[in-house]
């Protein structure tokens, strides 16, 4: 579903990531951590086609999408969801509106709109907001509508940048339950977090990154339970040997 | 893209006229005053056409005849000039006639011709020309044309004034043109700018639509549509400022600024060439500011 192999990217010289590499399998749902400016933005932008990386393979859904025409990008977008930190919903438009315009963009018939988005908005416990506006509601209300809106055209990939940054820790564990449950019907789900808490709860695969690099990735044994703080083999696998 | 079409960007248009009145209110005064601009100097212009026209229009050549010939040759003579291309009007002028004009003409000096026996004038046509041909050069051939034609004596027209109505015209014609092109130009950046101020107004939505799929053109669409329809009102109460403030100026400054018959206003079908003119240019506009903002 998702492979990466030796992905490199530079900010005017500076190395953001140095030869990235894994893969994640269909319905695989991981953990992406490691510390401020460790590269896990600049990832999920690269896989979501927002940022060109300089080397390297990147495989999504079977196409590479290395240096891929800017004409192609709306369509691979557009299986995928994208969940960011600052949910990104338009404050003028109501709920429904705002996720009408994802099914809009991909050519939804008119008279479908609004029973899908109906059925999102259930899915995440929203339908009767539906007519409200982003800033009439709290920040994990406007989160879920996000995910809403990210899951309405049913894609195969989740990706989401720091879901939880501005949530409270109730609202989080909403948020993270959701993913859960879009993971058990088959999305593949790669999220960026500094939410350690939640990331030792939920016991499933964490890939870390420090400067730039991969330098643990796996999936933590339940019986060995997680320490309280992050850090490279935290996961209880081998630490990812630095390339030379 | 099932389902979407030019329905849905003219209704999302509408909307984000709508949704941005502020910006799109300064948008069209904008455009406006640009097409006032236009609308101003195309009415000197036209005005100063007419006015070369007219002057055209009085500029003749008089083609002598020989004696003798006879009134098909005349005729055969006078539908032959006719037929020639810029030939305006061929009036045939007798003898008799030309004599009496010329009487005219000297009132107060008949003394002067009173010791001629017989008229010495001959038999003419007098060519009205399209004011387009009044080139000297082209006058020169014409000129040499006839004076080769069978029964045709001499030719005149005067050269000097031919020259300086083919000056005056060219200056109009030429000057009109780069004029229009450098007001094109300036009505494109203006309305593009314009264009461009919406679509920071509604960046974060554009940015969004990026992120969840949508195409250039979806995005594109009801902006370009927006952009001709901000130019468009734009031009349209340009002409509409134009017109109240050419029908309350008081007829005397009206005829003060023009031809004896006074200063004339756009024509209709000038009008509706700005107004689609003006949309046009706010299309081109549009692509150019929503080109750059997609970059």
């Amino acid at each position: 579903m998702i492979q990466l192999y030796r992905v490199t990217k530079n900010y005017e010289g500076v190395p953001a990531l140095r030869e990235v590499s894994f893969t994640m399998a269909k319905g695989e749902f991981a953990f992406l951590t490691g510390p401020s400016g460790a590269g896990k933005s600049t990832l999920l932008k690269i896989l979501f086609c927002a940022e060109h990386a300089d080397e390297g393979r990147i495989i999504l859904q079977g196409m590479n999408t290395f240096r891929l025409k800017s004409s192609t990008i709306p369509y691979l977008r557009r299986n995928m969801g994208f969940v960011f930190q600052d949910y990104k919903l338009l404050p003028h438009k109501t709920i429904s509106e705002n996720i009408a315009l994802a099914l809009k963009v991909v050519g939804t018939p008119f008279g479908d709109i609004e029973r899908r988005v109906f059925q999102v908005l259930k899915k995440v416990g929203m339908e009767n907001k539906r007519h409200l506006t982003p800033p009439k509601l709290s920040g994990g209300e406007q989160q879920k509508v996000a995910v809403a809106r990210a899951l309405v055209n049913e894609p195969q990939v989740l990706l989401a940048d720091e879901p939880t940054g501005n949530l409270d820790p109730q609202s989080a564990q909403e948020v993270f339950r959701l993913f859960r449950d879009i993971n058990m019907k088959g999305t593949t789900v790669l999220v960026a977090t500094h939410d350690w808490e939640t990331v030792r709860k939920m016991q499933r695969r964490i890939i870390t990154m420090e400067r730039g690099r991969v330098v643990d990735d796996g999936s933590p044994d339940p019986r060995i339970p997680l320490p309280l703080k992050p850090h490279a083999g935290a996961a209880g696998t081998k630490p990812v040997e630095e390339a030379p | 893209m099932k389902g979407y079409g030019l329905f849905y960007f003219v209704a999302e248009a509408f909307r984000g006229l709508r949704a941005n009145s502020l910006v799109n209110l300064l948008a069209v005064s904008t455009i406006s005053m640009a097409m006032m601009i236009v609308g101003f100097f195309l009415i000197v212009f036209l005005n100063l056409q007419t006015a070369v026209d007219a002057l055209g229009d009085r500029f003749e050549m008089s083609v002598y005849l020989k004696d003798g010939l006879t009134g098909h040759e005349k005729d055969f003579l006078l539908h032959r000039i006719q037929l020639e291309p810029g030939v305006k009007k061929v009036t045939a002028l007798s003898r008799a006639e030309a004599l009496l004009l010329f009487k005219k003409e000297l009132k107060g000096q008949e003394a002067l011709i009173q010791g001629l026996g017989e008229n010495p004038l001959p038999d003419s046509f007098e060519v009205v020309l399209d004011s387009r041909s009044v080139d000297t050069e082209r006058l020169e051939a014409l000129a040499r044309k006839f004076s080769g034609y069978r029964g045709v004596e001499d030719v005149s027209y005067g050269k000097e004034g031919a020259k300086l109505l083919s000056g005056f015209y060219k200056v109009v014609t030429y000057g009109g043109m780069a004029l229009a092109v450098l007001l094109g130009v300036t009505v494109v950046f203006i309305i593009s700018n314009s264009v461009r101020l919406a679509l920071y107004s509604r960046g974060q939505e554009i940015e969004l639509m990026q992120w969840i799929g949508a195409t250039r053109g979806f995005i594109q669409g009801p902006f370009l549509i927006e952009g001709m329809m901000l130019s468009m009102l734009g031009s349209a109460l340009a002409v509409g400022v134009l017109a109240v403030v050419y029908y309350t100026l008081p007829q005397e400054v009206v005829l003060f600024l023009s031809r004896p018959n006074g200063l004339d206003f756009l024509p209709l079908s000038v009008v509706a060439y700005m107004i689609i003119g003006g949309g046009l240019l706010g299309l081109a506009g549009g692509l150019v500011s929503v080109g750059r903002f997609l970059e």
